[in-house]
C-alpha cells in the first residue's frame, strides 16, 4: 500500500505543478534555514578530537589569590590557566601518558630570499608531546626530540603554508630558519591542518587557526618571548623572568593523556601534593581546587557552541515553524480540491485512516522533496557563515546535516500535513459523492 | 440481502428537522433486481447512502446480508463497503489522471490483494464489461458508454453481493442505455442483487420490482405490477443529473 500511496502522492505533484513548487519553495527555504544552524550548532558542538578526547585532560590549578576567587560569578572554578612555572613542574609528573604545556607568541620571519619581506607568524611554543595528544599531522620530520625539550632548543615545526612560502613546498627539514634575532632548525613540517575547533587553545576564539611555527616551550627561558594568548595573574612583575618564575601570571595550557582511572587518581593525588608542597612559598593559599578536566567538559565551559548559535537556532526552528502553518492553508486547499475523488475511494472502500495515511504520505514526499533543496541551500548557508577571515569554510555538510535536513522536512510535513490529512479524510463520502 | 426496518434520517438545523428517510421498512431479497423510484426530493439518494453505509441513520435498524450495520465503525463499514457494496454513478465518478486498469483497481487496492490476483480479477471484469481492449486508456478517451462500463467493471471487480446503482443511464442516449441495463441484467442474471434509482420508468419496469419513495416515506412497494402514487410524466420533465 505504501508504494501504492507514493504512487499517488507523485500523481497528485504532477497534476498541481505550481502549486507543488510553490509549496515545495515554502518548505525548502525554511528546512534550508533551518538546517543551517542546526547542522552549525551540531557540528561544533561535536567531539572534534573523537578518538583522542577520552583520555585527554586539560589541567587547572587554584593559584589565586587568597582573598577571592578568580571568577566571582563561578567561584568554584579555578583560572582557566597555568602559570609558567608550575608548567615546568606539572611536566615532571609521573602518571600521565602524554603531557604537553603550551602559549601562543610571535615570531618575525626573515626569508633568506632576499626577495621576501620579513613577516610575522603566530608562533606555538610547545613542549613535544604537544604534536601527539592533538593528533597533528606531519608531512615532513616530526617533533622535536626529549633534549630540545629540556633545553629550549632552536628548533622548529612549520606548518604547511609557510613552508610552501618559504621552501617551495620542499621537504625542509634541517633547513635553517631566521625567526627574530635567532637561527632555528627545521624538525618537521606540518600537512595541511586546519581543525574547527582550536582544542588545545579555546581561550582565544575556539574557531581560529592554529599558529604556524611550533617551537620548545623552553624557548622562553633564552628570549622574551612575548604572550600572544589570554594572560591573567593577581600578583605583579618587573621583569621577563620574574613573569616566568616569581609570578602568578597564568598563561599557559597544560594538557595530559591519561588512560586509566588509576592513573587519574595517582595524578589528581600528584597535583593536590605538589600544590599543598607550595604553601611553604606562600602559594596556593585557597583551599585545594586543582582540576583533571576531561576535554569535552572544558570545551562546554568556554562555550565553543557560542549562545548567539544556539539562540539563531531557535529563531530558525521557528521560522521553519512559520513555514510549515503556511503549508498547512496551501496543503488545506489542495486536499479539499481533490474531495470529490476521495469520496469515490471512500465509496469504493478506503477508510478514514487509509485516505489520512495517503496524504500524509503525499506530505512526506513533499517534504522528501523539499529536503534535497533545503540541504542545498543550507550547505550554502554553511558556506556563507563559518567561512573563516582567510576564506576557507570551517564546516561542511555531512551525513549528519542530511539527516538533520531530512528529519526538519519530514517533521515539518507532519506538521503541515496532519490537519489536511485529517480533514480530507473526515469528511462524509456521501457529501462528496453529490459535488461529483 | 437489506433489512431496513422503521429506519429515519433527519436533517437538523437550529430552526427544522428534515426528515430525508421516514421510518423506512423494505425488505430485499438476495438476487433480486428493485429499482427505486421517487421525485427530486423523495429521500432516494439518502436511502442509497444509507443502504450503501456511506451515511449514517437516526433511528431504525438495519441489516445487510445478515449483519446488523446499525453501529459500525468506520473501519468495518469501510471494509463492508468494499467487499459486499459495489457502486454505479449516474456520473460515471472515474479518476480522471487514472486508466482504466488503475480505476478498476481502486477497491481491490483496499482490500489488500496481491498484485496477481488483481490483475486477474481486472482483467476478468472488463473483459465481462467487453473493455479487454482500453486498459490503459483514460477515461477523457473514453465514451460516456464506455465510462460507465468501466465504473460497472470496478462495481463487479471484487465480487460484490449487492450493487447499488444511482441513475446509471442518466448521462447516457436511450441506445447506450438499453446496452447498461442489458449489462445488469445480465449481472443480475449471475445472483447479484442490483438496487437501482432511476427516474426513467421504462428502465424501471425492467427490474423485478419497484419501491416508491415520497417525502422519504415508502409509499407503494409492488412486487409485480408498478402502481405509482404520482405521474412518471412529472419525472421525466425533470432535468437529468439534478439529483445523484
Amino acid at each position: 500500500m505504501l508504494l501504492y500511496n507514493l504512487r499517488l502522492a507523485w500523481s497528485s505533484l504532477r497534476r498541481t505543478p505550481w502549486l507543488s513548487a510553490l509549496t515545495l519553495i515554502t518548505l525548502a527555504i525554511g528546512v534550508g534555514v533551518a538546517t543551517t544552524f542546526v547542522s552549525m550548532v551540531h557540528l561544533l558542538g561535536r567531539d572534534p578530537l573523537p578518538e583522542l578526547s577520552d583520555d585527554l585532560f586539560y589541567v587547572r590549578l587554584d593559584n589565586w589569590n587568597p582573598e577571592e576567587p578568580r571568577s566571582r560569578n563561578f567561584p568554584e572554578r579555578p583560572p582557566q590557566q597555568v602559570t609558567y612555572r608550575d608548567s615546568l613542574a606539572l611536566l615532571e609528573a609521573p602518571d600521565p601518558v602524554l603531557k604537553a604545556s603550551a602559549f601562543r607568541t610571535q615570531l618575525i620571519v626573515h626569508p633568506d630570499d632576499p626577495a621576501q619581506r620579513p613577516f610575522p607568524r603566530m608562533t606555538r611554543a610547545a613542549t613535544r608531546d604537544f604534536f601527539a595528544l592533538f593528533d597533528v599531522p606531519f608531512a615532513h620530520g616530526g617533533t622535536w626530540d626529549q633534549r630540545a625539550d629540556e633545553t629550549g632548543a632552536k628548533v622548529v615545526v612549520l606548518d604547511h603554508e609557510t613552508n610552501d612560502r618559504l621552501f617551495g613546498g620542499d621537504n625542509s627539514v634541517g633547513r635553517e630558519l631566521r625567526l627574530g634575532e635567532h637561527v632555528y632548525t627545521v624538525a618537521g613540517v606540518l600537512a595541511p591542518w586546519r581543525p574547527v575547533v582550536k582544542v588545545f587553545d579555546v581561550t582565544q576564539g575556539p574557531n581560529n587557526e592554529p599558529e604556524s611555527l611550533f617551537i620548545p616551550f623552553r624557548v622562553a627561558e633564552s628570549i622574551e618571548l612575548g604572550v600572544y594568548g589570554n594572560s591573567s595573574g593577581w600578583t605583579s612583575w618587573d621583569t621577563y623572568e620574574e613573569r616566568l618564575f616569581a609570578s602568578e601570571s597564568v598563561f599557559t595550557q597544560h594538557w595530559v593523556r591519561l588512560e586509566t582511572e588509576e592513573q587519574k587518581a595517582s595524578y589528581q593525588q600528584w597535583l593536590n601534593e605538589y600544590t599543598e608542597g607550595q604553601r611553604a612559598g606562600d602559594r596556593f593559599l585557597r583551599p585545594t581546587n586543582n582540576w583533571i578536566q576531561p576535554m569535552m567538559a572544558w570545551l562546554e565551559e568556554m562555550e565553543v557552541v557560542p549562545p548567539s548559535s544556539q539562540r539563531m537556532m531557535i529563531i530558525a526552528l521557528l521560522f521553519l515553524a512559520v513555514c510549515a502553518v503556511n503549508l498547512i492553508g496551501l496543503l488545506l486547499g489542495k486536499f479539499l480540491a481533490r474531495a470529490p475523488e476521495i469520496g469515490v475511494r471512500r465509496a469504493l472502500g478506503a477508510s478514514r485512516g487509509a485516505i489520512f495515511v495517503q496524504h500524509l504520505v503525499e506530505c512526506q514526499v513533499l517534504a522528501l522533496l523539499g529536503s534535497l533543496i533545503g540541504i542545498g541551500l543550507a550547505s550554502l548557508g554553511l558556506a556563507v557563515l563559518t567561512s573563516d577571515n582567510a576564506g576557507e569554510q570551517l564546516l561542511y555538510p555531512d551525513a549528519s546535516t542530511m539527516l538533520i535536513g531530512v528529519l526538519l522536512a519530514m517533521a515539518a510535513g507532519l506538521v503541515a500535513g496532519i490537519y489536511p490529512a485529517w480533514r480530507i479524510g473526515a469528511t462524509a463520502p456521501a457529501i462528496h459523492l453529490k459535488l461529483q | 440481502m437489506i433489512e431496513l426496518q422503521d429506519v429515519s434520517k433527519i436533517y437538523r438545523t437550529a430552526l427544522i428537522e428534515t426528515h430525508a428517510l421516514n421510518r423506512v421498512t423494505v425488505e430485499i431479497a438476495a438476487g433480486e433486481f428493485v429499482a427505486i423510484m421517487g421525485p427530486s426530493g423523495s429521500g432516494k439518494t439518502s436511502f442509497l447512502n444509507v443502504v450503501g453505509l456511506l451515511d449514517g441513520f437516526d433511528e431504525g435498524n438495519y441489516r445487510l446480508d445478515g449483519e446488523d450495520v446499525g453501529r459500525l465503525t468506520d473501519r468495518r463499514a469501510s471494509r463492508l463497503r468494499n467487499e459486499k457494496i459495489g457502486f454505479i454513478f449516474q456520473s460515471f465518478n472515474l479518476i480522471p489522471d487514472l486508466d482504466v486498469f488503475d480505476n478498476v483497481d481502486v477497491p481491490l487496492r483496499y482490500r489488500g490483494f496481491n498484485g496477481k490476483e488483481r490483475k486477474s480479477r481486472i482483467e476478468e471484469a472488463l473483459a465481462m464489461v467487453g473493455l479487454s481492449s482500453r486498459l490503459h486508456h483514460r477515461p477523457a478517451q473514453l465514451s460516456g458508454g464506455q465510462q460507465q462500463r468501466v465504473a460497472i467493471a470496478r462495481a463487479l471487480v471484487g465480487q460484490p453481493k449487492l450493487i447499488l446503482a444511482d441513475e446509471p443511464t442518466g448521462n447516457l442516449d436511450s441506445a447506450m442505455a438499453r446496452e447498461i441495463m442489458d449489462l445488469l441484467e445480465s449481472i443480475n442474471d449471475l445472483g447479484t442483487t442490483i438496487v437501482m434509482v432511476t427516474h426513467d420508468p421504462e428502465l424501471a419496469a425492467r427490474s423485478a420490482r419497484q419501491i416508491h419513495l415520497l417525502d422519504g416515506r415508502v409509499i407503494d412497494v409492488d412486487s409485480g405490477t408498478p402502481a405509482p402514487l404520482y405521474n412518471p410524466a412529472v419525472f421525466a420533465a425533470e432535468p437529468m443529473g439534478a439529483e445523484v
